[in-house]
């Protein structure tokens, strides 16, 4: 019987591919998914283990939290060099600093992808992994060695200036030499600009402190012996670790970032690849194991038991599996590069290592492509057991019916209401954020099946209101068509439920875009008074208040405020973000929606012992006006604050606000991060962006936007982000051509007769191309609707119900566009069957028994 | 005066066929075959399914083509209608050589001057009977003359059938669908191939019938490919086939007449070495 399902592969060599194509693109993504994390994470643990060779001990100060969003380091006293160099076995110490900033040159800023430009101290022998190949190291005032791939992209040579934007300004440097970094690993975009520590350290603004303290050992003293010694005659707020350890942890530390965000997002969408091929797989089966009812009624007449039916059609399913599991790992290879080359089309410039691929890939990746073939196929299978011998000696029987057809409906119900129930605990419940993710996916999972298993019922109807107009173009292709696509609703139904996950999918991502633009735009226009932002929207550098409070004198300005940024830890509540503002100026640049009975009068209360909170927040949940609360700031700074009150604001100062004071009392950075400025009512709105643009001159990296161009800018990068989920969810549109295309074939093959027939009575080639082209099309709509409307529903449930202040907005014109896809789609599928529709030959269709 | 009568009166087609056969006068031939050749296979596996075959239909007769398996006859039929090229010879319909036609324009004259009828019917299983009968006619996207198609119908007896599909009519009645469709654009020619062969003995000589009113009331050429004596007994005329050549030809013959003719083909061995593929 095994034998019989190799031989039922190879005769039908196009569904054997084209079902091995839907899997295998799913298993490639998953593949590609932990490939590209691997390689990401092997990449970064290159980079630290080559940044760290050289260091048998690091002294850094301890943050009293780990945040992923501002990982620049904490400074402390330089004096503490020369405690660590008197260290019994220390041979050397250096004091280093580093910081990020923005390297312009020929005023333009160099955009690096997403990547840092780091600002760095050369910590000098052991320590520094650069060797350089050009120019010689930096030993005067602002003399720089920069890596050489900057060199190369900016075409840059020893003896040449740029200037360096950095925390405390700007920076005119001078290149004295190129240096390649390590020996393994590449650095992504990643710039580096080495200087003096004394110059750095200006650079920065932190005079006399250092970032790290690299340690050295003399010969014969272990790492974990020296940094004991070294821990011992420093204070406990300074953390001491061997340069192995301290690889170590920033290497877990990044694979948990990546872990935590990038490996969930990737596989979601790798998961609905999976399922929407999963739908073909069962479809494919459905098809042929209907095709073969005389094939197995007549082995069971000739005496097969059902196990051996069975048994035949497993050993199909396995051996598809096998191949798309296989043939997917590879291209899996392929799909990393794919999605790497994604990441930096959107402007995301990751290190990557080369090709990593791990057991734990392949064990997966076998385990689900077979495992989902083998589940799919499994409805058919025992279906196909329960064709009656005396099915072989009946003209034209059908399948009988599953056992559980009466009880469609009942069962699609209850599925549906379990995939609502899990979809509700998911977006209800109070767990862990990757937890309601899974639970919310798998209500989606489940719902999409109730869907698909329903769809049969409107695919009837919908075949004649999509066949009008196309029988109109052509009358009788498109009737038949029409017809073609009704005759057996459930599996016009199957396939198009692949292509409506996908499109469910996109249209979800579209929706819930457009809402977040449009709550942006909303909240933005809604609460600013001002009518100029000035942000630097890629390295996030910061201008001084003082330089923000001079922006007052700036002709045509009636105002300035500048928001600094931090993320402090909130006892009894956790991390929040914490905005600082000078309460006098705020009130003209921002309205707040104030709630619980707050108004502007409360920012006249407002210093470095009050903060507002946003009425939304978890704080605010917790805590009433009156209360105190305790927060610490990553450096360690503690302050108490009493609650003045609440506003609402899930868009632009979520978390809390505070004055600028209290940002000093923490000892954390007061700059502005974001500017916003007022300009007079008779102004000359164009004259005065131009001229705050000038007294930033300072701050190149400052982009003066008008509010428009400022919502302009978040909405371009809404849309980046975007483009890249559409980039993910392709792979599932693709999978489901494939899935029409095998349904097309099949149900053409299945006709032959028909079509012989159509052909002698003198239906041209051209008549059956339309036919099956208009089939295809119908059934591609019929997804492509259902997906927009479950896609917009998916929406709505969520962004009404997660809430976080998002509005429900529908981009018809996309929605529109993806219509227009869904047609395309069913055109291009169509190519194939119809082709082969076209040539079928009248002869042996005619006689074809 | 043949044409006169015939194309005023008919049903006097009978009498003027009797009239021809006495004085030995042909009508115009609507299909003519010449030299007709088809072979299949290379080497020791060829088959030889029609040698030099010369035939010429007549205008308006009902002619039956008979043979024993691997006779040639189905392939003689399949080029004669223009769905199979012959490896040599010509055919002419209606005065057009098709062997040598482009596939567009085979295709537009069997759409336009062939009518088919199949042994299995051959129905488009979602269209209602009225459709499947306007079927050539909406493929070539032209309307249906309302009286011709009312007296097709009318004549096929399936007025009260028009809006059933398939499934919901017997064998029969199917096949009265096929005659319907065949006739509906009046075909130069209309080929049959085993009309009878699924159905039994009385619906099938429904459709026999059928066929035979066509022939003397609308003047339709039909040509009938049958292993049934029966069915060969209302042609005009029976051509009989063996290995790939016409062996008798006669008009009218009665069925007993038939079955010795079968009979005598059957018992004489093939005329030299190459057997019949059967």
């Amino acid at each position: 019987m095994t034998r019989l399902a190799f031989r039922s592969l190879l005769s039908r060599p196009l569904r054997t591919v084209l079902t091995v194509l839907a899997i295998l693109l799913g298993v490639a993504m998953i593949t590609g998914t932990y490939v590209l994390t691997d390689q990401i994470d092997q990449g970064f643990a290159n980079i630290f283990e080559t940044s760290f060779k050289g260091t048998a001990v690091i002294v850094e100060p301890k943050a009293s939290f780990t945040d992923i969003e501002n990982m620049e380091p904490q400074p402390m006293d330089a004096g503490l060099v020369g405690t660590v160099a008197g260290v019994p076995g220390v041979s050397k110490a250096a004091g280093v600093y580093d910081t990020t900033g923005a390297a312009i040159v020929n005023g333009e800023t160099v955009q690096t992808g997403g990547a840092p430009t780091l600002l760095s101290a050369d910590p000098g022998e052991p320590f520094d992994q650069g060797r350089i190949v050009e120019g010689r190291e930096a030993r005067a005032r602002d003399e720089v060695t920069i890596i050489k791939s900057f060199a190369d992209e900016a075409g840059l040579q020893p003896g040449d200036s740029f200037a360096v934007a950095a925390p405390a300004g700007l920076f005119q440097v001078k290149v004295v030499g190129v240096f390649e970094w390590g020996d393994s690993g590449s650095l992504g975009g990643t710039i580096v600009v080495a200087g003096r520590l004394q110059d750095v350290q200006r650079w920065a603004g932190h005079p006399g402190t250092v970032t790290a303290i690299d340690v050295a050992a003399t010969p014969g003293v272990a790492p974990d012996e020296l940094a004991a010694r070294v821990r011992e005659t420093l204070p406990a707020t300074l953390s001491v670790k061997t340069g192995k350890q301290a690889a170590a942890d920033a290497t877990a530390q990044t694979a948990d970032a990546i872990g935590s965000f990038l490996t969930p997002v990737l596989l979601a969408f790798a998961g609905v690849a999976v399922f929407v091929g999963a739908f073909i797989i069962f479809n494919a089966f459905n098809i042929t194991v209907a095709q073969r009812n005389r094939e197995f009624a007549m082995l069971r007449a000739l005496g097969a038991s059902r196990r051996q039916v069975l048994v035949s059609v497993v050993a199909e399913a396995l051996t598809l599996g096998v191949i798309a599991s296989g043939v997917g790992i590879v291209a899996g290879l392929g799909v990393a590069k794919g999605i790497n080359t994604l990441f930096k089309a959107v402007g995301a410039d990751i290190p990557t290592s080369g090709i990593v691929l791990a057991p734990r890939t392949i064990l997966i990746a076998v385990l689900v492509g077979v495992g989902v073939t083998l589940l799919s196929a499994l409805a058919p299978a025992l279906r196909a057991t329960r064709v009656p011998p005396v099915a072989a000696l009946q003209e034209g029987a059908a399948l009988p019916p599953t056992r559980f057809a009466r009880f469609t409906t009942a069962i699609a119900a209850a599925i549906a209401a379990l995939g609502g129930g899990s979809l509700a605990w998911g977006m209800l419940s109070d767990g862990g954020a990757n937890g309601r993710m899974l639970f919310m996916g798998l209500g989606a999972l489940l719902l999409f099946v109730a869907i698909a298993m329903l769809a049969k019922y409107v695919v009837k109807p919908a075949a004649r209101v999509i066949g009008w107009p196309l029988q109109k173009l052509a009358p009788i292709s498109g009737r038949l068509a029409r017809d073609n696509a009704g005759r057996n609703p459930s599996r016009t139904a199957a396939t198009a439920a692949a292509l409506m996950i996908g499109l469910a999918m996109v249209v979800f991502v579209a929706v819930f875009a457009q809402g977040l633009k449009g709550s942006f735009s909303g909240a933005i226009t809604d609460s600013t008074r001002a009518d100029l932002v000035a942000q630097d929207r890629s390295a996030f550098l910061t201008v001084p208040q003082k330089t923000v409070a001079e922006l007052r004198d700036v002709p045509g300005v009636e105002a300035a405020a500048g928001v600094a940024w931090a993320h402090v830890d909130v006892k009894q509540s956790g991390l929040s973000a914490i905005n600082g503002i000078d309460p006098e100026t705020w009130a003209a640049v921002w309205a707040f929606r104030w709630k619980r009975g707050g108004s502007d009068a409360l920012l006249a209360q407002l210093d470095g012992e009050h903060v507002l909170l946003e009425d939304e927040s978890p704080a605010a949940k917790r805590f009433d006006a009156g209360d105190t609360i305790t927060i610490t700031a990553q450096n360690g700074g503690t302050a108490k604050l009493t609650v003045l009150g609440f506003y609402r604001d899930q868009m632009a100062f979520t978390g809390m606000v505070t004055s600028l004071d209290a940002f000093r009392g923490l000892g954390i950075p007061a700059a502005s991060g974001i500017t916003l400025v007022r300009t007079a009512a008779d102004a000359d709105g164009t004259a005065t962006q131009a001229a705050v643009q000038k007294a930033l001159a300072g701050f190149p990296t400052q982009e003066v936007m008008t509010r428009t161009e400022y919502l302009d800018s978040i909405n371009a990068q809404v849309d980046q982000i975007l483009t890249m989920f559409y980039g993910l969810l392709a792979m599932s549109v693709v999978i489901s051509i494939f899935g029409i295309i095998n349904t097309l074939v099949l149900s053409v093959h299945e006709r032959t007769r028909e079509l012989g027939m159509l052909r002698a009575i003198g239906a041209t080639r051209r008549q059956l191309r339309q036919m099956v082209r208009y089939e295809s099309v119908i059934t591609a709509v019929i997804g492509g609707v259902l997906g927009t409307a479950v896609g917009i529903a998916f929406a709505y449930v969520v962004v009404t119900q997660l809430g976080d202040g998002l509005e429900f907005l529908v981009p018809w014109m996309q929605l529109g566009v993806f219509l227009a896809l869904a047609v395309v789609v069913g055109v291009v599928a169509a190519v194939l069957p119809a082709r082969r529709a076209a040539g079928t030959r009248i002869l042996q269709a005619i006689q074809y028994e | 005066m043949q044409q006169l009568v015939a194309s005023e009166s008919p049903r006097l087609a009978p009498t003027i066929a009797d009239l021809e056969r006495q004085f030995a006068v042909q009508p115009p031939a609507v299909v003519a075959a010449r030299g007709l050749t088809r072979t299949y296979g290379k080497g020791d596996a060829t088959v030889h399914a029609l040698r030099d075959v010369d035939v010429d239909i007549a205008e308006g007769r009902l002619t039956a083509v008979m043979g024993p398996s691997g006779s040639g006859k189905s392939t003689l039929m399949h080029i004669l209608a223009g769905l199979d090229r012959p490896d040599g010879g010509q055919v002419t319909i209606a005065g057009t050589e098709i062997t040598q036609l482009k596939e567009k324009k085979l295709t537009q004259l069997r759409r336009d001057k062939i009518g088919f009828i199949f042994q299995s019917f051959n129905l488009l299983a979602t269209l209602t009977a009225d459709e499947n009968i306007v079927l050539p006619l909406s493929l070539a996207r032209r309307r249906a003359d309302e009286a011709w198609r009312r007296g097709v119908i009318e004549a096929v007896g399936l007025t009260d059938r028009l809006t059933h599909r398939p499934a919901e009519l017997s064998g029969g009645q199917q096949q009265r669908v096929a005659v319907a469709r065949a006739l509906i654009n009046r075909p130069a020619v209309l080929f049959a191939d085993e009309p009878t062969g699924n159905l039994d003995s009385r619906t099938g000589g429904e459709v026999l019938n059928l066929l035979r009113r066509s022939v003397d009331e609308f003047g339709q050429t039909v040509i009938m490919v049958t292993h049934d004596a029966g069915a060969a007994s209302i042609a005009d005329r029976v051509v009989f086939l063996k290995d790939g050549r016409i062996v008798q030809d006669r008009q009218r013959m009665t069925r007993d007449e038939i079955y010795d003719t079968i009979k005598n083909l059957e018992d004489r061995p093939a005329r030299d070495g190459e057997g019949s593929p059967r």
